[in-house]
């Protein structure tokens, strides 16, 4: 059973009160709230989302709003996993960009079976392209649009690899844009089912975009990395894709990785690995049209 | 002043186009070595647990890499050592290099 099949009236009644209990990829997560209009919002963007039904789940997330003393006519959202409260309140309407954020620190924190990359991953013909790279340098931005076009999104923030078999796991979960990437987006990709603007966060003006339905039909199909491209958009610049030596390669993945020296021996092993069966390149971008006609060559052509 | 190097034998070691990839065990940090780093290493684990002066690395740098003697390069061999040492990869000992092969 997936999301949109439960009408709008049960779903905030299942979230207020036992929880929504959903697959994200190789985790299932409980989520709970007592606000109606992230009820709603999550309605829409976690519709196509798997219900799980009798399995464990990872993580238990609440997001619970409050009203404090010293300011009592303005309530706040507070995020909660396993209990505890890892960031500071904010005000009620950012309560959909605390929760997505929340989700990936506890999968950023908890996760230590898999080898995490900071990066975007997209597959093409059962070879997953992997896009590492530090905030800012349009990795969601450019993921989205891959996503839209003829790659199956793993995740716009996480490569998860399984040290023990190479595979990469999917995760494929809200895609959130910031501040002008919103407008490049909606002017780019206007069949994107995107949610509403969140104006002041912390990263400024955010906005989710819902993964597409068979990306999140197939998140259980994992694959191997054929490709490690490191990208970065840099306004008007002409398109370059050129190719990385291996020993930088290694050094930029294993800075990127959010638990490399806690796997230690494994996690160099893996790097290694990937470093030497992956094409890696690095990319500097400002068009989408030609970052996908040269993808599309690249993935495509071998 | 004598060093020798610590645990060489248990580093795991990639080469990339004559740049070096090395995963230390014991503290579980991977270092990025030059070739004369690693060569370096190599000098100092030729006869294990044998010490060498500092004038003897730099003579098999020299030797090794086909180099004339250049004024800074005792001081760049020396430097580099002293970076090793605090990542654990060389240490000092009170040994005449000589007695000790």
């Amino acid at each position: 059973m997936r999301v949109e099949q439960i009408p709008a009236a049960s779903f905030f009644s299942l979230l207020s009160e036992e929880g929504l209990r959903i697959r994200l990829g190789p985790f299932n997560v409980r989520i709970s709230t007592n606000l109606r209009h992230l009820a709603e919002q999550l309605h829409f963007l976690y519709a196509h989302y798997e219900l799980v039904e009798d399995e464990i789940t990872e993580f238990h997330v609440k997001i619970v709003s409050k009203r404090s003393i010293p300011r009592p006519f303005s309530a706040s959202v507070h995020f909660l996993v396993d209990d505890q409260e890892p960031f500071p309140p904010a005000p009620v309407n950012q309560a959909l960009a605390i929760l997505e954020w929340g989700i990936n620190l506890a999968i950023a924190l908890r996760t230590n079976h898999l080898l995490l990359f900071h990066s975007a991953a997209v597959e093409r013909n059962g070879n997953v392209l992997l896009l590492p790279a530090w905030p800012g340098s349009g990795k969601t931005t450019l993921c989205t649009v891959l996503a839209h076009r003829g790659f199956r999104l793993f995740s716009d923030e996480f490569g998860l690899m399984d040290t023990e078999c190479d595979e990469l796991l999917p995760v494929p979960r809200l895609m959130s844009l910031k501040n002008q990437s919103i407008d490049v987006i909606k002017r780019y990709l206007p069949e994107a089912s995107m949610g509403q603007a969140i104006p002041h966060t912390q990263k400024g003006t955010v906005a989710h975009v819902r993964p597409p339905q068979e990306s999140i039909e197939q998140s259980a199909k994992t694959a191997k990395a054929r490709w490690i491209i490191f990208p970065k958009w840099v306004a008007d610049s002409p398109l370059r894709l050129e190719r990385l030596p291996q020993s930088e390669a290694f050094l930029l993945l294993a800075s990127n990785s959010f638990n490399y020296e806690i796997l230690g021996e494994a996690a160099y092993k893996a790097v290694t690995r990937l470093v030497k069966t992956c094409h890696c390149y690095k990319l500097v971008y400002s068009d989408f049209d030609r970052v996908l006609t040269a993808l599309n060559e690249l993935t495509y052509g071998g | 002043m004598f060093w020798r190097s610590t645990d060489f034998t248990s580093l795991l070691i990639e080469e990339w186009e004559e740049e070096f990839i090395v995963f230390q065990p014991t503290s579980g940090k991977t270092h990025f070595l030059n070739k004369l780093g690693m060569q370096l290493l190599l000098e100092l684990d030729k006869y294990h647990q044998s010490a060498y002066s500092e004038d003897q690395i730099c003579q098999c740098l020299l030797d090794r890499f086909q180099l004339q003697s250049a004024p800074h390069f005792l001081e760049q061999v020396k430097k580099t050592l002293r970076r090793f040492e605090e990542l654990g990869l060389v240490e000092q000992v009170k040994r005449d290099p000589v007695s000790a092969r």
